[in-house]
């Protein structure tokens, strides 16, 4: 007796621990301090303490919140079921899908595709779905209704219609499904309200078929549910509840969701930063980390537990949100929460800045629009009515207050988004490519990661991630402005049949592959098999030539498949988490501005193409980036992207190969000209040609302000074609900070411009004007003579044609070339120059006659054009009476000239 | 040329002029904007020391005091100077006013109050009388063994403690040169205190090398940048700190043994109040000390004591790592990486636990409480190393006892508690009943030194965590309603705060 009591006592006090443990463990994960506690009701709205039957979430929650409107505005629920499409003309362009959400869209990946309603031959219904699937979905939507909008429940079940059977895999015949013995899967409030929901429990009830039961497993050790000891159903333990039935407090802690929850499907997020990150945590449920190699944490890549190279050096955290506290909900929040509602200030009448009709708390805990806010992406993806209803980066951030070191910073906020300087590179490792022409000894496709030392498993430590720049591309905002931005390129093969094409189901390849004990078939060995030893490493796992793509397509057709091909697509993945601060972000101008330039780093798609396919983007993109696809002497294949032809032109980058040779040509021409022409004339006057001794006199040619003018423009010039060099070719000057080099281009292209203005006052308000303009009489003539005089007379010691004097300083040849280098060459350079720097303040000005891709070479040739000309000129000054008296008169005003009792003198 | 050589300096300066001043104007501020502080800048120049290796070709020094006349016969002041310096006195005197903390003290308070390591006790080795010889190894002096030792002689200081640049320089029990030393050769090489010389006893405090501070250690002698910025990343020494400010006085203070902190080195000494680039950083400066995050743990290298269970001392425990167990001693628990205990700290001391001061043994006394709270404009958020101890007290009298420890007839060779008690008692004059226990006490240790690069300082999510998990800061213990960064921050006039609060040695 007492022995027996003691007994109980004992197990009392275990259970008063393990309760007394859970409710420790619970409470230090802040639980919203105002829900009350509530009763856990049936689908029939009794209590499930008294019905023993699961919790139905719909009828628990909806006693205050008003579960169907959230279920029906929650895209994470609907996962296409309220947009679907007849097979085919879904916006992704794949002959079998059906939607634009996880329900009909097919994920290459994953495999495994909901088939249309009719087809013959099934991969899933809807029940093989929820199994395979329901990882991913928060319950609802095609877990409860049918495509019909009837309840799955209320179906009458049959083996022929695919909402209410499912594929038997041993037979390959479909067989009945009745939900009413399964349950369906109601919305799960738990999975995303709660601090550390049972997944797992969630998870295997789901993959058993359990659907009825998969909610209530959530809540599976928080003490007031456990699975029944004879293995069917769950039973409710009793102390978790008060005396009228209601769960007592804290028992389940309710919250607005944690990062965490929303990591249990879209990829790995670490809130607990004192425990280092390990390869463990990274598994096949983080499907955003496997796609993007985005992982969501605070924590120093420094001190994760990865094995990531150059790890030491790498103190940035993995994201500066998440370092900084903030969580998925602040950005993806729900779009009536009216503690982050603000609407699009175009919205507003002009002369409100504030619109304070908003929701009340009250309506907003009723009804919370459970379609999150959501930024650009580059799909046409389900509720696309909801996206860039996220605040962007600029929304919170000003740009302009920490942005003022960088030249131009309004052009390179209106072409690059925050994310392509902010996330310069990706640590991890993500998806490149995914093969399912072949597949492995599990029946998988084989995925084959970026970047891993080794064997290239990320989940083995020994590999070292060596991490990958994300590919800039051009992606659209709905003003339709393009502006660069990160992703990861996925790169997919795969084998469809018949008409209209399907893939080919993923027990059928194991159909082709293996025999009935689960061995590869003799066929596929000897065809795959590179070395003889009698297995298939992953390196031989590859469909590189005809003879093994015959072998596979054989088996195919074996099966019944007709027509077997090998298709293959590219699937773009933005990438706008993992995001960094200044240090660590992408700031030397000459990563990108550069002949090695970030926007044209080139991505590799694959390491090599199965069945020779190139693969091409897929239809429901909504951007289309232009570049090369580059294939290496490997076979790896590279898309290189190219910015010039989306419009872009980056200084630096981009130069238009014709002109740079037409002005080194151009710049040669003249050198050597020049060399010719003194090298004659200093053997002509070392071999005692006959220099004219005549008469010469002392002139004030050049008042003090032509003189200014002149030196200020030719130190200007000098100085802006050495800093136009800089910024032309930085790869070549790599000495000269770019980003010091251009403000400075910039300053001394606008002394250029008040220098050429107060000139041209001073030369039209002084009619002095004149001797730059040309006398249309008899100019032909006058030209010519100066020209022979040039080509002949100046070796002879010929006196010069025409006399230079106070009101003609300049020879025809000289007025001719300094009407095109004033009145067309600098105007024109001054107007692409202003156009350029303008770019930035009115980028409708450059775009609207064509964009920098047009003006910039041209500001280019003429700087050639200015080179070839000061060349020139300082030669030409050599050439008056005697080398140094032209230059002498230009500084001092006065210039020693010959007088001809003709009148005839020059100098250029 | 023609108009001579000044027409062309005058064409080159408008020149200049022309395209200096609108590229300086425009294009130098952007690249410049970044920067926001200098604080190479504000290093103090030490003097270029005087060569003296000619000075001793005939000298023959025997002793410590030897080598002292000869130093005072050129400096005659410093002799004068250090005399007064507490490096030499260990004593600071101060008006009953001056003392923080309510006292109810056996032997009354009397005006001078003295502290110091002279007079004032501690939670490791205790107290340094009766047990001269151990302590003074570490005194700027010659032979101080017991209550007798003259501090009016100059000759008794010891200038090569500091000044020796040789390296070589070794003291002994006392404080006098070990016998190896080669005094001549160390005076021909005197020089500016180095690392080595400061860290000769400040790196070993507390009986040996890490021991006491968790901040100050034998690595920093040769540091890395990552465990020290400034000495290892800049090469500083200590005294590019702790600046010489004439007469032998150098900045820095230690609520260990002075109870107040005049005089303090301070961060801004050198660097900008609001020295980050991200504002939001700057918004801590008035409320959080530079410290807390930019010394994220103590004692990075070396293992820092940071428990001494005297109690256990004097038995024969099978423990032979001396860093969990001595005879002498008792238990110790050692930790490396220590996250530090935080607390508001204004840079003094709410009170300070004087030899007589009878305390409440049923809690633990902290010995050295630093002063501030929320509401004190002047007290940021400090990192601390609390060391805690049991050390021996008087049941009856409810004092702490300060055992006779090192030499004959002390703890250590005799491993008699109550004669230890009775003959340290008698040492200060403390009354003694016989019936000793243990008590617990604690010492704050500010955290200043080793602080590391700015990469590896704190990050937000250290103390502001997601979803209010705990962080490293107890916001309720602080005083706050919980987290700042939804709570709001302290409501505080800080604009009433002085410049500089909180600093530490």
């Amino acid at each position: 007796m007492t022995h027996y009591s003691f007994k109980r006592y004992l197990g009392l006090m275990a259970l008063a621990l393990i309760l007394g443990l859970a409710t420790l463990g619970v409470a230090s994960a802040q639980p919203s301090p105002i829900h009350p506690s509530f009763p856990l009701l049936d689908e029939d709205g009794v209590n499930v303490l008294d019905s023993g039957k699961p919790i139905s979430v719909m009828q628990t929650c909806g006693g205050c919140h008003d579960s169907e409107f959230i279920e029906k505005h929650s895209f994470h629920s609907q996962v296409g079921l309220n947009e679907m499409f007849p097979a085919g003309q879904a916006p992704s362009g794949r002959p079998w899908d059906t939607s634009k959400g996880l329900f009909g869209l097919w994920d290459p990946i994953t495999y495994r595709y909901l088939s249309p309603p009719e087809d013959k031959t099934i991969d899933l219904t809807t029940a093989g779905w929820i199994q395979v699937y329901g990882t991913h979905h928060a319950g609802g939507g095609p877990a409860v209704t049918s495509r019909s909008g009837l309840p799955l429940k209320d179906l009458e079940v049959s083996a022929d219609n695919p909402e209410t059977s499912i594929l038997n895999p041993e037979t390959g015949e479909l067989e009945p499904w009745n939900w009413k013995e399964s349950g369906t899967v109601e919305m799960n409030c738990f999975l995303c309200h709660m601090p550390d929901p049972n997944n797992q429990a969630r998870i295997s009830a789901l993959k058993k078929g359990d659907f009825g039961w998969a909610n209530t497993a959530t809540l599976v050790g928080t003490g007031i549910v456990q699975p029944s000891p004879d293995g069917k159903g769950m039973v409710y333990n009793k102390d978790a509840f008060d005396k009228r039935g209601n769960l007592k407090q804290n028992a389940l802690p309710i919250q607005s969701p944690s990062s965490s929850n929303c990591g249990q499907c879209h990829g790995e997020v670490q809130e607990d930063v004192t425990k280092a990150l390990s390869y463990r945590d990274l598994d096949e449920n983080d499907w955003n980390t496997l796609r993007t190699g985005q992982i969501f944490s605070g924590q120093r890549i420094s001190d994760s537990a990865l094995n990531i190279k150059g790890k030491s050096e790498l103190k940035r955290s993995w994201d500066v949100h998440a370092e900084r506290n903030l969580k998925c909900t602040d950005c993806h929040f729900a779009l009536n929460n009216p503690a982050y509602y603000d609407p699009p200030k175009e919205l507003n009448p002009k002369h409100l800045v504030f619109e304070p009709r908003r929701p009340d708390i009250a309506d907003y805990l009723q009804k919370p629009i459970h379609d999150f806010a959501r930024g650009a992406v580059t799909k046409d993806e389900v509720s696309s009515a909801f996206v860039t209803s996220m605040r962007r980066c600029e929304s919170c951030h000003d740009y302009k207050s920490t942005h003022s070191w960088l030249p131009y910073e309004d052009r390179h906020a209106q072409k690059l988004s925050c994310e392509a300087c902010h996330i310069p590179a990706m640590h991890a490792t993500a998806i490149q490519q995914n093969d399912w022409t072949v597949i492995d000894a599990d029946g998988k496709g084989v995925l084959t990661y970026r970047n891993i030392t080794g064997d290239g498993n990320p989940r083995n430590p020994y590999n070292m991630l060596e991490g990958f720049k994300p590919i800039l591309l051009p992606r659209y905002d709905t003003q339709g402005n393009l502006k660069l931005a990160p992703f990861n390129l996925i790169s997919s093969w795969y084998w469809v049949y018949g008409d209209p094409a399907r893939p080919v189901r993923q027990m059928d390849l194991k159909k082709a592959f293996f025999d009935e004990k689960g061995n590869y078939k003799p066929e596929i060995v000897s065809a795959f098999d590179i070395n003889g030893d009698g297995r298939l490493t992953k390196v031989e796992l590859r469909i590189d030539n005809k003879e093994k793509e015959n072998v596979v397509r054989a088996q195919l057709e074996s099966l019944g498949l007709s027509n077997p091909r090998i298709q293959a697509e590219v699937q773009p993945y933005s990438i706008s988490h993992d995001a960094t601060w200044g240090e660590y972000s992408t700031q030397d101008c000459t990563a990108c501005h550069s002949d090695n330039s970030r926007v044209s780093d080139a991505l590799m798609l694959a390491s090599y193409t199965p069945g020779d396919v190139t693969p091409t983007l897929v239809g429901d993109v909504n951007m289309e980036p232009t570049g090369d696809l580059i294939k290496d002497e490997s076979g790896a294949l590279y898309f290189k992207p190219n910015t010039a032809k989306e419009g872009l032109y980056l200084p630096g980058h981009d130069r238009v190969k014709w002109i740079d040779w037409l002005g080194v040509l151009m710049l040669l021409g003249v050198l050597a000209g020049v060399a010719v022409h003194g090298g004659l004339r200093m053997y002509s006057a070392a071999h005692g040609a006959i220099t004219h001794h005549g008469l010469t006199r002392k002139l004030y040619l050049y008042t003090f302000y032509e003189r200014f003018w002149h030196w200020t423009q030719a130190i200007a010039i000098i100085l802006l074609i050495l800093t136009g060099i800089v910024i032309h070719r930085p790869d070549m000057f790599g000495a000269f900070d770019m980003g010091a080099v251009v403000p400075v281009h910039n300053v001394l292209g606008f002394l250029l411009l008040f220098n050429a203005f107060f000139a041209l006052f001073y030369f039209l308000a002084g009619h002095s004007i004149q001797q730059f303009l040309p006398e249309p009489k008899g100019f032909f003539h006058q030209a010519l003579q100066q020209a022979m005089f040039y080509g002949r007379g100046i070796f002879k010691g010929e006196p010069h044609p025409f006399e230079k004097n106070e009101k003609r300083k300049m020879n025809p040849l000289q007025q001719m070339t300094y009407l095109v280098i004033l009145n067309v060459l600098l105007p024109l350079q001054i107007i692409t120059g202003i156009l350029i720097w303008g770019a930035q303040r009115w980028p409708t000005l450059s775009d609207a006659i064509g964009g920098l891709r047009y003006i910039a070479p041209l500001h280019t040739f003429i700087a050639w054009s200015f080179a070839a000309f000061v060349i020139m000129h300082m030669y030409l000054t050599t050439t008056g009476h005697t080398p140094l008296a032209a230059i002498e008169g230009m500084i001092t005003g006065w210039e020693e000239v010959e007088v001809e009792e003709g009148d005839h003198m020059t100098t250029v | 040329m023609l108009h001579g050589k000044k027409n062309w300096i005058i064409g080159i300066l408008i020149t200049l002029i022309i395209f200096g001043i609108p590229i300086a104007l425009v294009a130098v501020p952007r690249s410049a904007s970044q920067q926001i502080d200098n604080p190479r800048a504000h290093l103090p120049k030490h003097p270029v020391p005087t060569d003296h290796s000619g000075f001793f070709e005939n000298a023959d020094f025997k002793t410590g005091q030897d080598v002292t006349e000869a130093c005072l016969t050129c400096h005659p002041e410093a002799g004068e100077d250090m005399m007064k310096n507490n490096h030499f006195t260990w004593t600071h005197e101060y008006t009953l006013d001056e003392v923080p903390g309510v006292h109810d003290n056996v032997l009354g308070l009397k005006e001078p109050v003295k502290t110091g390591k002279k007079y004032t006790l501690n939670n490791f080795c205790i107290t340094i009388k009766p047990n001269w010889p151990a302590c003074t190894a570490c005194h700027a002096g010659y032979g101080w063994e017991d209550d007798n030792f003259d501090f009016s002689d100059p000759k008794n200081i010891d200038c090569l403690a500091c000044h020796d640049n040789t390296g070589y320089y070794v003291k002994a029990k006392a404080g006098v040169p070990a016998k190896s030393v080669d005094l001549v050769n160390i005076a021909k090489h005197v020089g500016n205190p180095t690392r080595l010389n400061c860290g000769a006893c400040h790196f070993r405090g507390g009986g040996g090398d890490a021991v006491k501070h968790g901040d100050l250690d034998n690595s920093l002698i040769y540091p890395t940048r990552e465990l020290d910025v400034h000495m290892g990343g800049e090469d500083m020494v200590c005294t590019d700190c702790h600046r010489y400010e004439g007469n032998h006085v150098f900045k820095g203070r230690s609520i260990s043994v002075s109870l107040d902190h005049k005089n303090q080195a301070h961060c801004t000494d050198c660097h900008s109040e609001t020295p980050h680039q991200d504002d939001r950083l700057n918004m801590h400066t008035k409320t959080v000390a530079c410290q807390t995050c930019h010394i994220p743990t103590f004692a990075r290298k070396e293992a820092t004591k940071t428990y001494w269970d005297w109690s256990q001392a004097g038995k024969d425990l099978p423990i032979t790592n001396v860093h969990e167990y001595l005879k002498i001693k008792g238990r110790f628990v050692y930790e490396r990486d220590v996250v530090p205990t935080y607390a508001w700290y204004n840079g003094g001391i709410k009170d300070r636990y004087l030899v007589g001061d009878k305390f409440d043994p049923s809690k633990e006394l902290v010995l050295n409480p630093p002063a501030g709270d929320i509401n004190d404009p002047n007290a940021k958020i400090w990192p601390f190393k609390v060391h805690h101890a049991t050390q021996p007290y008087d049941k009856k009298y409810d004092i702490l006892l300060t055992p006779h420890t090192y030499g004959p007839g002390g703890y250590w060779s005799d491993f008699d508690w109550d004669k230890a008690l009775r003959d340290g008692a008698a040492a200060f004059g403390l009354p003694y009943s016989g019936d000793y226990g243990f008590a617990r006490t604690a010492m704050y240790w500010p955290t200043t030194h080793m602080v590391a690069p700015k990469e590896d300082a704190l990050q937000c999510n250290a103390c502001h965590t997601p979803d209010g998990k705990p962080g490293r800061l107890d916001w309720k213990a602080l005083g706050y309603e919980g987290d700042p960064m939804i709570y709001g921050s302290r409501k505080v006039n800080l604009e009433t705060a002085n410049a500089q609060p909180g600093g530490q040695q």
